[in-house]
């Protein structure tokens, strides 16, 4: 009954270089995409939220704009954003296929956009009489977001973020396609293409135990934060 | 102090337009403690948020110590309002901060030349031991105290009050109301109180101006010595109210 242990412990032993370095190709994907969110998604997000009716920078072209771009990023078929941004990533980046960092660029794109969004949310979940309180203190707008729109949804930025990342995990499971790697592109190469189903099963628990891992983080930072 | 004069103020929605403010004159003195009381509705809070220009009037001049609000820039607007303190009828404290990051806020968005120490003013609000403590701690009394200290660590000129113990219990409405007595009688700054909770207007204010529909139908001067009444704790009054036939 156990006979299978030793055999698929020798492959998983086979396979554990291309393993790593397919879950190394994952990691640089996602450092760029939770690093475009934080830099340029929270302003991103946070210009949404304040440039709406009725808020402290109310401007209905620039709000009518941010919202057009971000539902058009959000809704292009994430395959096909990939393919249409190639010309551009070989302009800027001189290849786009085969490389992770080459495969880092549509992922930023939807990172932006994506975390855009759950700014946007948690930023209107802060009671408005916070604003208020800022106004009447006569707090510029960047005080405003800074000392109090962010400090009161702060924990809220965090749970977003982490469904943010989560999301961009399933997003790189796709970027085998111009060759960007990533242990999605490994399940499906190796274990389905192959036949490798033990492997392919391996990796997609390996993407399972990476989503859990960011989701307890993501929840332990959060509560921690939270002081409401 | 204050100078109002022909305030109009109306808001629109798609159904309707509410005119909350029609054509109000009124002047407060400094140093003064002026009650605004009305129904919900009357146009009493807009009346106060146009004094630190929360709520931009339509038409009519709001005059701070001859400086006309209405005509500012915003940054000539917000050297205005770091001299005017606000407490809220629902605190409106930070909860991720503590009750002395919470007290320290507005130090932190201006330079105030000679503020009161966190210290101090949390000794005059009787909090100096919630210090460290989370709004979230705290009962609804000392959470409306911190929001006054807040208010009152940059030694404010004018200290306006949006029902600041509607939110409260009579009790506690009693620690609020003395709290800010106690405030007004050691700084001697200019209070505007907006309640509609008559007995807080007649403890606290010299003057007070009656609202109903978006107007001030009179301006009565408030005889302070048939309130000087004794607080009872809130069973000895509940068995009162209730035992009462």
């Amino acid at each position: 009954m156990t006979e299978w242990l030793p055999v698929y412990l020798e492959r998983l032993v086979d396979f554990t270089p291309r393993l790593l370095e397919s879950l190394w190709e994952t990691g640089i994907m996602l450092f760029f995409a939770m690093i475009a969110a934080v830099l340029l998604g929270l302003p991103v997000g946070t210009l949404l939220y304040m440039t709406a009716d009725g808020r402290p920078m109310a401007n209905r072209l620039a709000n009518r704009i941010l919202n057009v771009l971000v539902n058009a990023i959000r809704s292009f078929p994430f395959l096909l954003l990939v393919i249409a941004m190639q010309p551009f990533i070989r302009q800027v980046y001189g290849r786009a296929t085969g490389d992770p960092i080459a495969a880092s660029f549509p992922m930023v794109v939807i990172a932006i956009a994506l975390y855009a969004r759950f700014v946007e949310q948690s930023l209107m979940e802060v009671p408005k009489g916070i604003t208020e309180t800022a106004q009447s203190m006569g707090a510029t707008n960047r005080q405003l977001v800074f000392k109090f729109l962010y400090v009161e949804a702060r924990s809220s930025l965090v749970i977003g973020f982490t469904t943010a990342v989560i999301s961009f995990v399933s997003y790189s499971t796709i970027m085998g396609v111009v060759g960007g790697g990533g242990i999605g592109d490994f399940a499906i190469r190796f274990g389905y293409q192959r036949f490798e189903t033990d492997i392919m099963y391996t990796a997609i628990v390996l993407i399972i135990l990476l989503v859990e891992l960011f989701q307890w983080l993501g929840l332990k930072l959060a509560r921690k934060l939270d002081k409401r | 102090m204050i100078e109002l004069r022909d305030i109009t103020k109306t808001f629109s929605s798609r159904q309707e337009n509410l005119l909350a403010l029609n054509a109000v004159d009124l002047s407060i003195d400094t140093g003064e403690a002026f009650g605004v009381i009305g129904e919900s509705g009357a146009g009493k809070s807009t009346l106060l948020r146009m004094v630190n220009m929360l709520e931009r009037p339509d038409s009519g001049t709001v005059k701070v110590d001859q400086t006309d609000l209405t005509t500012l820039s915003k940054k000539e607007l917000r050297q205005e309002q770091k001299q005017i303190g606000m407490v809220f009828q629902q605190f409106n404290l930070l909860n991720n901060l503590t009750v002395a990051d919470n007290v320290k806020l507005p130090l932190t968005l201006h330079d105030y030349a000679d503020p009161l120490t966190l210290d101090d003013v949390l000794a005059f609000v009787g909090l100096s031991d919630k210090k460290h403590s989370y709004p979230q701690e705290l009962s609804g009394g000392q959470k409306q105290r911190v929001g006054i200290a807040r208010a009152l660590i940059t030694r404010p000129k004018l200290l306006l009050c949006d029902e600041p113990t509607s939110a409260l219990d009579q009790n506690t409405t009693e620690e609020v109301v003395a709290v800010l007595k106690k405030a007004h009688q050691e700084f001697k700054m200019t209070i505007v109180v907006v309640t509609h909770e008559l007995p807080v207007v007649k403890s606290l204010c010299n003057r007070a101006a009656l609202m109903e529909a978006g107007e001030i139908r009179q301006i009565v001067k408030i005889n302070r010595s048939s309130s000087e009444k004794t607080i009872k704790p809130y069973l000895d009054r509940a068995r009162e109210v209730l035992a009462d036939d």
